[in-house]
């Protein structure tokens, strides 16, 4: 369970000396139960990045707490927020961020490699994911070699490998067609089912948006829960 | 992330740069070659000018003085540390003859143990040591001090030395104007060998060498000989010469403070030898220094390669962060590239240098010599390079540190790097 209270966050831009403050969140307050997909659609520019970055622990805010599991993020430093991501946390991208120099298998085993989990048993369980999400067919290809769709399914993979509670999403499907953002948002459907994995999606799309059991609107850094459209 | 995961993550990277990472080794492999092959003529020299000192012998030799040397005292220094022998020589104060073939000559003779004369490097150029009483061996040039003197000699013409062999020959040996029929102290000696030339070409070795169980008969039989001359009876028989041996020259010092503790006089070229090693200390701390450099300039590359690395790295450094890598893991990655440029360009320089050395030995002396127009002749043995495990060694923890402190920087720019702009970041 994750409970965010107060949440400010501003930005300095400007030349140096000449510093403008500019608000991105204000005082926000967001919840998300275990097992549920969370949405935050808004327009660009209104902050839903931002924070997600903080609550994934990418960024510090300057007031407000996040409680994962009654445990605060923001007070901890840099290394403690790492581990605790590599331990609770998966990611997913809107540009996929795979690693270029590693093919889809090892980039699906990089989170079990970081976590220090020992070869043999890294190989079963990617092979299993791999089978499991229909990637076995390209497990030896370089991100180059992959549609859009098929790189996001092993982005998604990579944020399920070390079976992590929550799964933060920044556009998961943003960067693909109609057609495979279904895929996609089915896989993540699934997922949830089966796993009872938190998702905090982000997106623009409402219809993204539909697919989640709570739905946040952000409009110029401030939240308002519930949607326009009912939880299907 | 296990070391053994960590490394292979370090290979991919270094795959990814084959070439890059190819010439910053190169690099650095020069710089360290150049450290190594440098210093490695210091090295050479000091052996060449110490192996000339050390072979002749005197460098592990320690002179004591005492007023009264006793067998005693010596056999007590035999039991100091590291002592490899201790040779105890008397040698005779009385004026003594020695005559052979008509020649005639004063005797400079030495009551001595020959065991302990062999263990301290005492070598004989022919014959073999005495092994009945009345053999005894002399020094080099004991014919050049024979003269006959029933010779007249003209002027300019030179003295008649003796010619001869000397090798098998008996002599009799007799103290100056106590030959008389009372008590005769004359004895015929048979010279069964011949002592090796001293080292050095001033050296006179004209020496009569006898055992030291000799020495017991002839005092008394002088002693009998002159009962009533009384004008030279305060003078000893014989003046102690004690030489203490170091098992090794590096041990020569303590042995030389245990005897100066003990309140001997001592005098020992230890000192010399030191000096010539805080002079080849210098030497060598200056090439190390001026190689030092070459490995500095080799060093901008790896700084160079370390930061491209991590330029370009810079949204899989957002990645892996992002995933859950620490900091320090970052660091490590980083720092293990160059500390891997720096140890393979290590290994190769070692490889190279030995090879450089040998060559350098191996043919450098030939166009010395050929320069020189073939004057050098056999003595000439010079050392030019000389590669002790010590050199391998600095030049190694030079190098690696250097590498490291050059990726250092690097590895933690990549520290720093902020997830949200590095997952921005285009490549
Ligand atoms: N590092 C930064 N420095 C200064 N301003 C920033 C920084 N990051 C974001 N902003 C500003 O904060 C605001 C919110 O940005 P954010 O990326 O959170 O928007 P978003 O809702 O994710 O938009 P989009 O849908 O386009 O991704 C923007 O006005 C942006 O200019
Ligand atoms: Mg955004």
């Amino acid at each position: 369970m994750i409970e965010v209270k107060g949440l400010s966050h501003s930005f300095r831009v400007g030349k140096k000396g000449k510093e403008t403050e500019v608000p991105v969140l204000k005082e926000l307050s967001l919840k998300a139960k275990d097992g549920e997909i969370v949405s935050i659609v808004g327009r660009s520019g209104s902050g839903k990045s931002t924070l997600l970055h903080i609550l994934a622990g990418f960024l510090q805010p300057d007031t407000g707490r996040v409680l994962v599991d009654g445990t605060d993020l923001t007070a901890m430093n840099e290394a403690q927020r790492a581990a605790f991501r590599l331990e609770r946390f998966g990611f997913v991208f809107q540009n996929f961020q795979l690693m270029p120099g590693l093919t889809a298998f090892e980039n699906i085993e990089l989170p079990l490699t970081l976590k220090g989990v020992p070869a043999p048993e890294r190989k079963r369980k990617v092979e299993e994911l791999m089978e499991s999400t229909g990637l076995a067919a390209i497990r030896g290809h370089y991100p180059n070699e992959l549609s859009g769709g098929q790189q996001q399914r092993v982005g998604i993979a990579r944020a399920l490998i070390t079976e992590p509670p929550v799964i933060f999403a920044d556009e998961p499907t943003g960067s693909l067609d109609s057609e495979t953002e279904q895929d996609i948002l089915n896989l993540i459907l699934s997922l949830n089912r089966k796993y009872g994995i938190t998702f905090v999606i982000i997106t623009h799309d409402d219809e993204v948006a539909a697919i989640a059991n709570r739905q946040y609107r952000m409009h110029d850094g401030e939240l308002t829960e519930g949607g326009l459209r009912h939880v299907v | 992330m296990s070391f053994k995961d960590q490394i292979a993550f370090v290979r991919q990277h270094i795959r990814r740069n084959r070439l890059r990472v190819f010439m910053t080794v190169l690099a650095a492999t020069m710089g360290t070659a150049f450290l190594i092959v440098l210093a490695s003529v210091g090295f050479g020299l000091q052996k060449t000018i110490k192996d000339d000192i050390l072979s002749n012998q005197m460098v592990t030799q320690i002179e004591v003085y005492s007023e009264d040397m006793t067998d005693a005292k010596t056999d007590a220094m035999k039991k100091i540390g590291h002592v490899e022998t201790v040779v105890h020589r008397k040698q005779l104060v009385p004026m003594a003859l020695g005559e052979l073939e008509g020649h005639t000559g004063s005797m400079n003779t030495y009551f001595t143990d020959f065991k302990d004369e062999q263990a301290s490097g005492f070598k004989l150029a022919e014959g073999r040591f005495p092994e009945k009483p009345g053999e005894v061996i002399v020094g080099s040039q004991f014919a050049e001090q024979l003269i006959d003197e029933s010779k007249e000699l003209e002027e300019g013409e030179e003295l008649a030395t003796y010619e001869g062999k000397v090798i098998g020959q008996t002599f009799t040996f007799s103290f100056e104007g106590r030959n008389d029929e009372n008590a005769s102290a004359a004895w015929p000696f048979t010279i069964v060998g011949v002592k090796e030339a001293p080292g050095k070409d001033w050296a006179f070795d004209g020496y009569l060498y006898l055992d030291e169980s000799f020495m017991e008969e002839m005092e008394s039989a002088y002693a009998a000989a002159s009962k009533d001359r009384s004008e030279e009876e305060d003078m000893p028989f014989t003046n102690s010469q004690v030489n203490v041996y170091a098992d090794d020259l590096a041990n020569v010092k303590s042995i030389t403070q245990a005897l100066k503790d003990d309140g001997y006089a001592v005098y020992s070229v230890s000192e010399e030898i030191e000096q010539i090693d805080v002079f080849f200390l210098a030497l060598k701390a200056g090439l190390i220094f001026v190689g030092t450099i070459a490995i500095l300039i080799a060093s901008i590359g790896i700084f160079n390669t370390m930061t491209m690395a991590v330029t370009e790295r810079t949204r899989e450094i957002g990645v892996m962060k992002a995933l859950g890598a620490g900091p320090k893991l970052i660091q490590r990655l980083f720092l293990m590239e160059s500390a891997w440029i720096g140890l393979v360009g290590t290994v190769i320089a070692v490889v190279i240098s030995y090879g450089v050395s040998f060559a350098a030995n191996a043919v450098l002396p030939i166009i010395v010599d050929a320069a020189l127009g073939g004057e050098t002749g056999d003595s000439f043995e010079v050392t030019f390079s000389v590669i002790p495990w010590q050199l391998v060694l600095i030049a190694s923890a030079i190098s690696l540190t250097v590498a490291m402190i050059s990726g250092w920087r690097p590895a933690r720019k990549a520290t720093k790097t902020d997830v949200i702009g590095a997952l921005r970041h285009e490549l």
